[in-house]
């Protein structure tokens, strides 16, 4: 495992956002160094999409700060903090409709890293090659679940990011794609790469990450690694005390290696 | 804007008779005809606001009917000597009518279709509409005369006309009952669901296309309502009520979604300011030009406070 | 390697047509490639995701920007033509800063009222515009020579297809249509969402306010009525659905169909011949949202992935 930096890539203080009546997350305090694999767990409604939001820039928090390599970026528009260096992918999967495989994640390449035509297509099947995606020059229409999912990733990573997101990207998976996703996303961990990433599966989690942070009602109770906080009676409850535990249960048993 | 928050409702139409009693004393014709061509906005922005509330659909054809429902008034006063005012039940229902018919045969058939579609549609059907009253009744302005609607009276030794106070009265009785039929009725209930959330509707078995036949063809209904009342008092040309489709919709954007009565309050204010504008001199052309700024202003506050999104 | 053929074939005919034709055709040309460019702008709009009914409102204001100038201060024609463009421009950037914050129905049905808006202030000025019965310019454009006026329209119109053909193969068209289809997997990509569709408003109504310019030097004529009327908006509209949106091809081809046959049109049915134009909206939208450009190139060539627009429907 590649040693990791201790120098902070992102820090939060105090973040919170509200939607009307309903606090989605509050006082969120933590940060993530460069080169490391942070995983962010929680069961639904936790607020692990919320922290993704706020940090890339889709919304405002209503209090608290973001601190993204030393620089405030919480009032920064979206594509800014892409610019940035900041990347994520989409929960459901937003592929562009009117382009293919190949010109999705051009788009990461021309905008998020401003290159030209020419030199963000090179890029961009660079890309495909890294994720393994053969498909590039069909149309979404014609993609299996599993491309439409690389090209999320194909296309955050054509922006050339530092901090990388990676939201439920496993959702969705059989154990087979799932396997071969894990395995795209630890050849991308390097010192120059951090990534973020929001699971539900647990063992992927385990896999995949250093550390974790558990959130629930959109408050951290848990900070450790994975088998640290897995055994927390804060997180057990917190999952047990909702229903998506069952499903998160059934799948303990299938992928559990 | 006027959020349903009813402190800030409160403060709001405390400011607004405030308002209003200054500028009773300062022009009181302005007051009276601010309020009753006010009143006459919200009765025809409330059936916009209902459609593009639970259908989430802007109906750009909304003036046209309008202008049918003027058209039907005429015909029936002209051909068969009805009075408007009696004529106000059969002109509801044959708008009701011609609003399920131009819902079943277009409308439904976009819901799904995205933004774009559904504006284009409307906009064909707001030109059909106009252009198929041109092609049968001419540019030629037309009216119905009644000798009531031009009564008039003199309070403390200002006179007005009277017959204009009725839109106030059908504007609170619209308002009322729409909200007793949201609040109290099965259908209106169900109604009030499939606005809030329509796939959650559906869900609990409620019947979504229904709802959306049956509130596209309320709203249209309460535009034949507003065109009778009002037919004695315009002028009908094929072009009349095309100017109250953005009138409207600015009224729906200053109250904000799904606040029926903010519309009413946002009619009167518009309609007070409005005949402020008409009242000072050389003002009188500009009242599509007033809604139009009112609208930016709205559009452009609500930018701002959406932030980011 | 034949389409070039095609092209500089079709270009060479369109070219020298005053050379063997009348000025009767020639205005119907000269019409058809007025709306021609008005279908062709109005469709730059609609790609980012954005439905402009402000087309007329925009060619008015650049035809009475240019008709004052050349009435009340003297301007040279064709000076003021591209002034005309220029003051749509500043308007369209004005009124977009203000407006494109808050998209589509709210900016759609703005640019609807504009039209109206503007005719109105246009009509309360009248010691600066000629007020409701309109103003005549001291002399028309090129002094009224259908030739010189044709290929000053077909220059025009040519310039606005290759800036149409150039958007579709930039980086901007990528920028666009990610816009169009995905605004907030465009924002996460590093794409400035407002800036665009602020350019690209600027864009299309300077040269929208440039046609309506030309048009009106050339009648020497200036009416709200005749300037501002709902032709200049439902006829581009009916063309490049008609033609097939999102493209350079549909709107050129829509023109050609559709004002050919307006030209019939007027001659059987006088009044509210308009109706035909919300009609054919209509059902194509309901039946053929993509236009009849594709599927017949398609059926052409049949090639299985011509690529592009695969929806259905033309809204997202």
């Amino acid at each position: 495992m590649l040693e990791v930096s201790t120098v902070p890539v992102l820090e939060t203080e105090g973040l919170e956002r509200r939607f009307g009546g309903l606090l989605a997350v509050k006082d969120l305090t933590f940060s993530i160094n460069k080169g490391e694999i942070l995983g962010i767990i929680g069961p639904n409604g936790a607020g692990k999409t919320t922290v993704i939001n706020l940090v890339a820039g889709i919304f405002p928090p209503t209090s608290g700060k973001i601190i993204f390599q030393g620089q405030e970026i919480q009032h920064l528009p979206a594509h800014a903090i892409n610019r940035r260096g900041v990347a994520r992918t989409f929960q459901n999967v937003r592929p562009l409709e009117d382009f293919t495989a190949l010109e999705n994640i051009m788009v990461g390449a021309l905008f998020g890293q401003g290159q030209n035509l020419a030199k963000a297509r090179e890029f961009a099947r660079e890309i495909c090659d890294l994720v393994s995606l053969g498909n590039f020059d069909r149309y979404i229409d014609n993609l299996t679940v599993l491309d439409l999912k690389k090209i999320e990733i194909g296309r955050a990573l054509a922006s050339k990011p530092d901090l990388l997101f990676l939201d439920e990207l496993m959702a969705g998976l059989n154990a087979d794609e799932t396997a071969e996703m894990i395995d795209v996303v630890r050849h991308l961990q390097s010192r120059e790469l951090t990534i973020i990433v929001v699971e539900h599966i647990m063992a992927v989690v385990r896999e995949l990450t250093q550390r974790c942070i558990v959130l629930d009602g959109g408050a951290i109770i848990a900070e450790g690694s994975y088998d640290e906080v897995a055994r927390q009676e804060q997180v057990i409850e917190a999952y047990l005390g909702k229903e998506a535990q069952h499903a998160g249960g059934k799948e303990f048993g299938c992928y559990l290696w | 804007m006027l959020a349903a928050g009813s402190k800030r409702q409160f403060i709001y139409i405390a400011a607004l008779v405030v308002v209003a009693i200054v500028i009773g004393i300062w022009e009181p014709h302005a007051l009276v005809y601010g309020v009753q061509r006010g009143s006459l906005y919200a009765v025809i922005a409330l059936p916009l606001a209902l459609i593009l509330g639970i259908l989430g659909v802007l109906n750009l054809a909304h003036g046209e009917f309008l202008t049918v429902g003027l058209y039907a008034s005429y015909i029936l006063f002209n051909n068969f000597g009805t009075d408007p005012l009696r004529a106000t039940i059969p002109v509801t229902l044959i708008l009701a009518a011609i609003g399920i018919a131009v819902y079943l045969l277009t409308v439904k058939h976009v819901l799904k279709a995205g933004h774009l579609s559904q504006l284009l549609i409307t906009f064909g059907i707001s030109l059909v509409l106009s252009e198929l009253i041109k092609s049968i009744y001419t540019t030629q302005p037309r009216s119905v005369f009644t000798t009531y609607s031009y009564s008039s009276t003199t309070v403390a030794g200002v006179r007005f006309g009277t017959y204009e106070f009725l839109y106030l009265l059908v504007a609170v009785a619209v308002l009322v009952s729409l909200q007793l039929f949201l609040k109290k009725t099965r259908l209106g209930q169900a109604t009030f669901a499939v606005g809030q959330n329509p796939r959650g509707a559906a869900i609990v078995g409620i019947n979504v296309s229904f709802v959306y036949l049956f509130v596209f063809g309320l709203s249209i209904a309460i535009v034949g309502l507003a065109s009778a009342i009002m037919v004695p008092r315009v002028a009908i040309f094929p072009g009349a009520g095309t100017p109250y489709t953005m009138k409207s919709f600015a009224l729906s954007a200053m109250a904000g979604l799904g606040n029926l009565n903010g519309i009413l309050l946002a009619g009167l204010t518009l309609g007070i300011f409005e005949a402020v504008v008409n009242a000072i001199p050389g003002g009188s052309g500009w009242s599509d030009v007033v809604f139009f700024g009112v609208l930016i202003v709205v559009i452009m506050t609500r930018a701002i406070r959406e932030g980011r999104r | 390697m034949m389409k070039k053929v095609l092209f500089v074939a079709v270009l060479l005919l369109t070219v020298s047509l005053p050379f063997f034709t009348g000025p009767y055709f020639l205005s119907v040309f000269n019409t058809i490639f007025v709306f021609m460019s008005l279908a062709l702008t109005w469709d730059m709009m609609l790609r980012t995701g954005q439905l402009s009914y402000g087309t007329s409102g925009l060619f008015g204001l650049g035809a009475y920007a240019s008709a004052i100038l050349v009435a009340r201060a003297g301007f040279n024609p064709l000076v003021s033509i591209a002034l005309g463009g220029l003051f749509a421009g500043v308007t369209a950037f004005l009124l977009g800063f203000a407006v494109l914050r808050l998209r589509k129905i709210y900016f759609s049905i703005t640019t609807l009222a504009l039209t109206t808006v503007f005719s109105v202030v246009i009509r309360n000025l009248p010691k600066l515009t000629g007020g409701a019965s309109g103003t005549v310019l001291p002399s028309a454009l090129f002094n009224g020579d259908p030739a010189a006026n044709y290929w000053m329209i077909f220059g025009l119109t040519l310039g606005i297809i290759a800036i149409s053909a150039w958007l579709s193969r930039s980086k901007t068209h990528y920028a666009i249509n990610a816009i169009r289809n995905d605004e907030i997997t465009a924002r996460s990509s590093g794409i400035d969402v407002f800036r665009y569709l602020l350019l690209m408003f600027v864009i299309t109504s300077t040269l929208q306010g440039v046609i309506g310019a030309f048009y009106v030097q050339q009648y020497a004529f200036v009416q709200p009525e005749a300037t501002f009327s709902m032709n200049f908006l439902l006829l581009p509209l009916a063309m490049a659905l008609v033609g097939g949106v999102y493209s350079t091809i549909g709107p050129v081809v829509g023109a050609v169909l559709l004002g050919l046959a307006s030209e019939y049109l007027k001659l059987i049915m006088p009044y509210g011949h308009l109706i035909v134009y919300g009609v054919i909206i209509v059902l194509v939208v309901l039946f053929m949202p993509q236009g009849i450009t594709r599927p017949i190139m398609k059926w052409l060539t049949r090639k299985t992935n011509v690529g592009g627009v695969n929806s259905a429907s033309i809204g997202n």
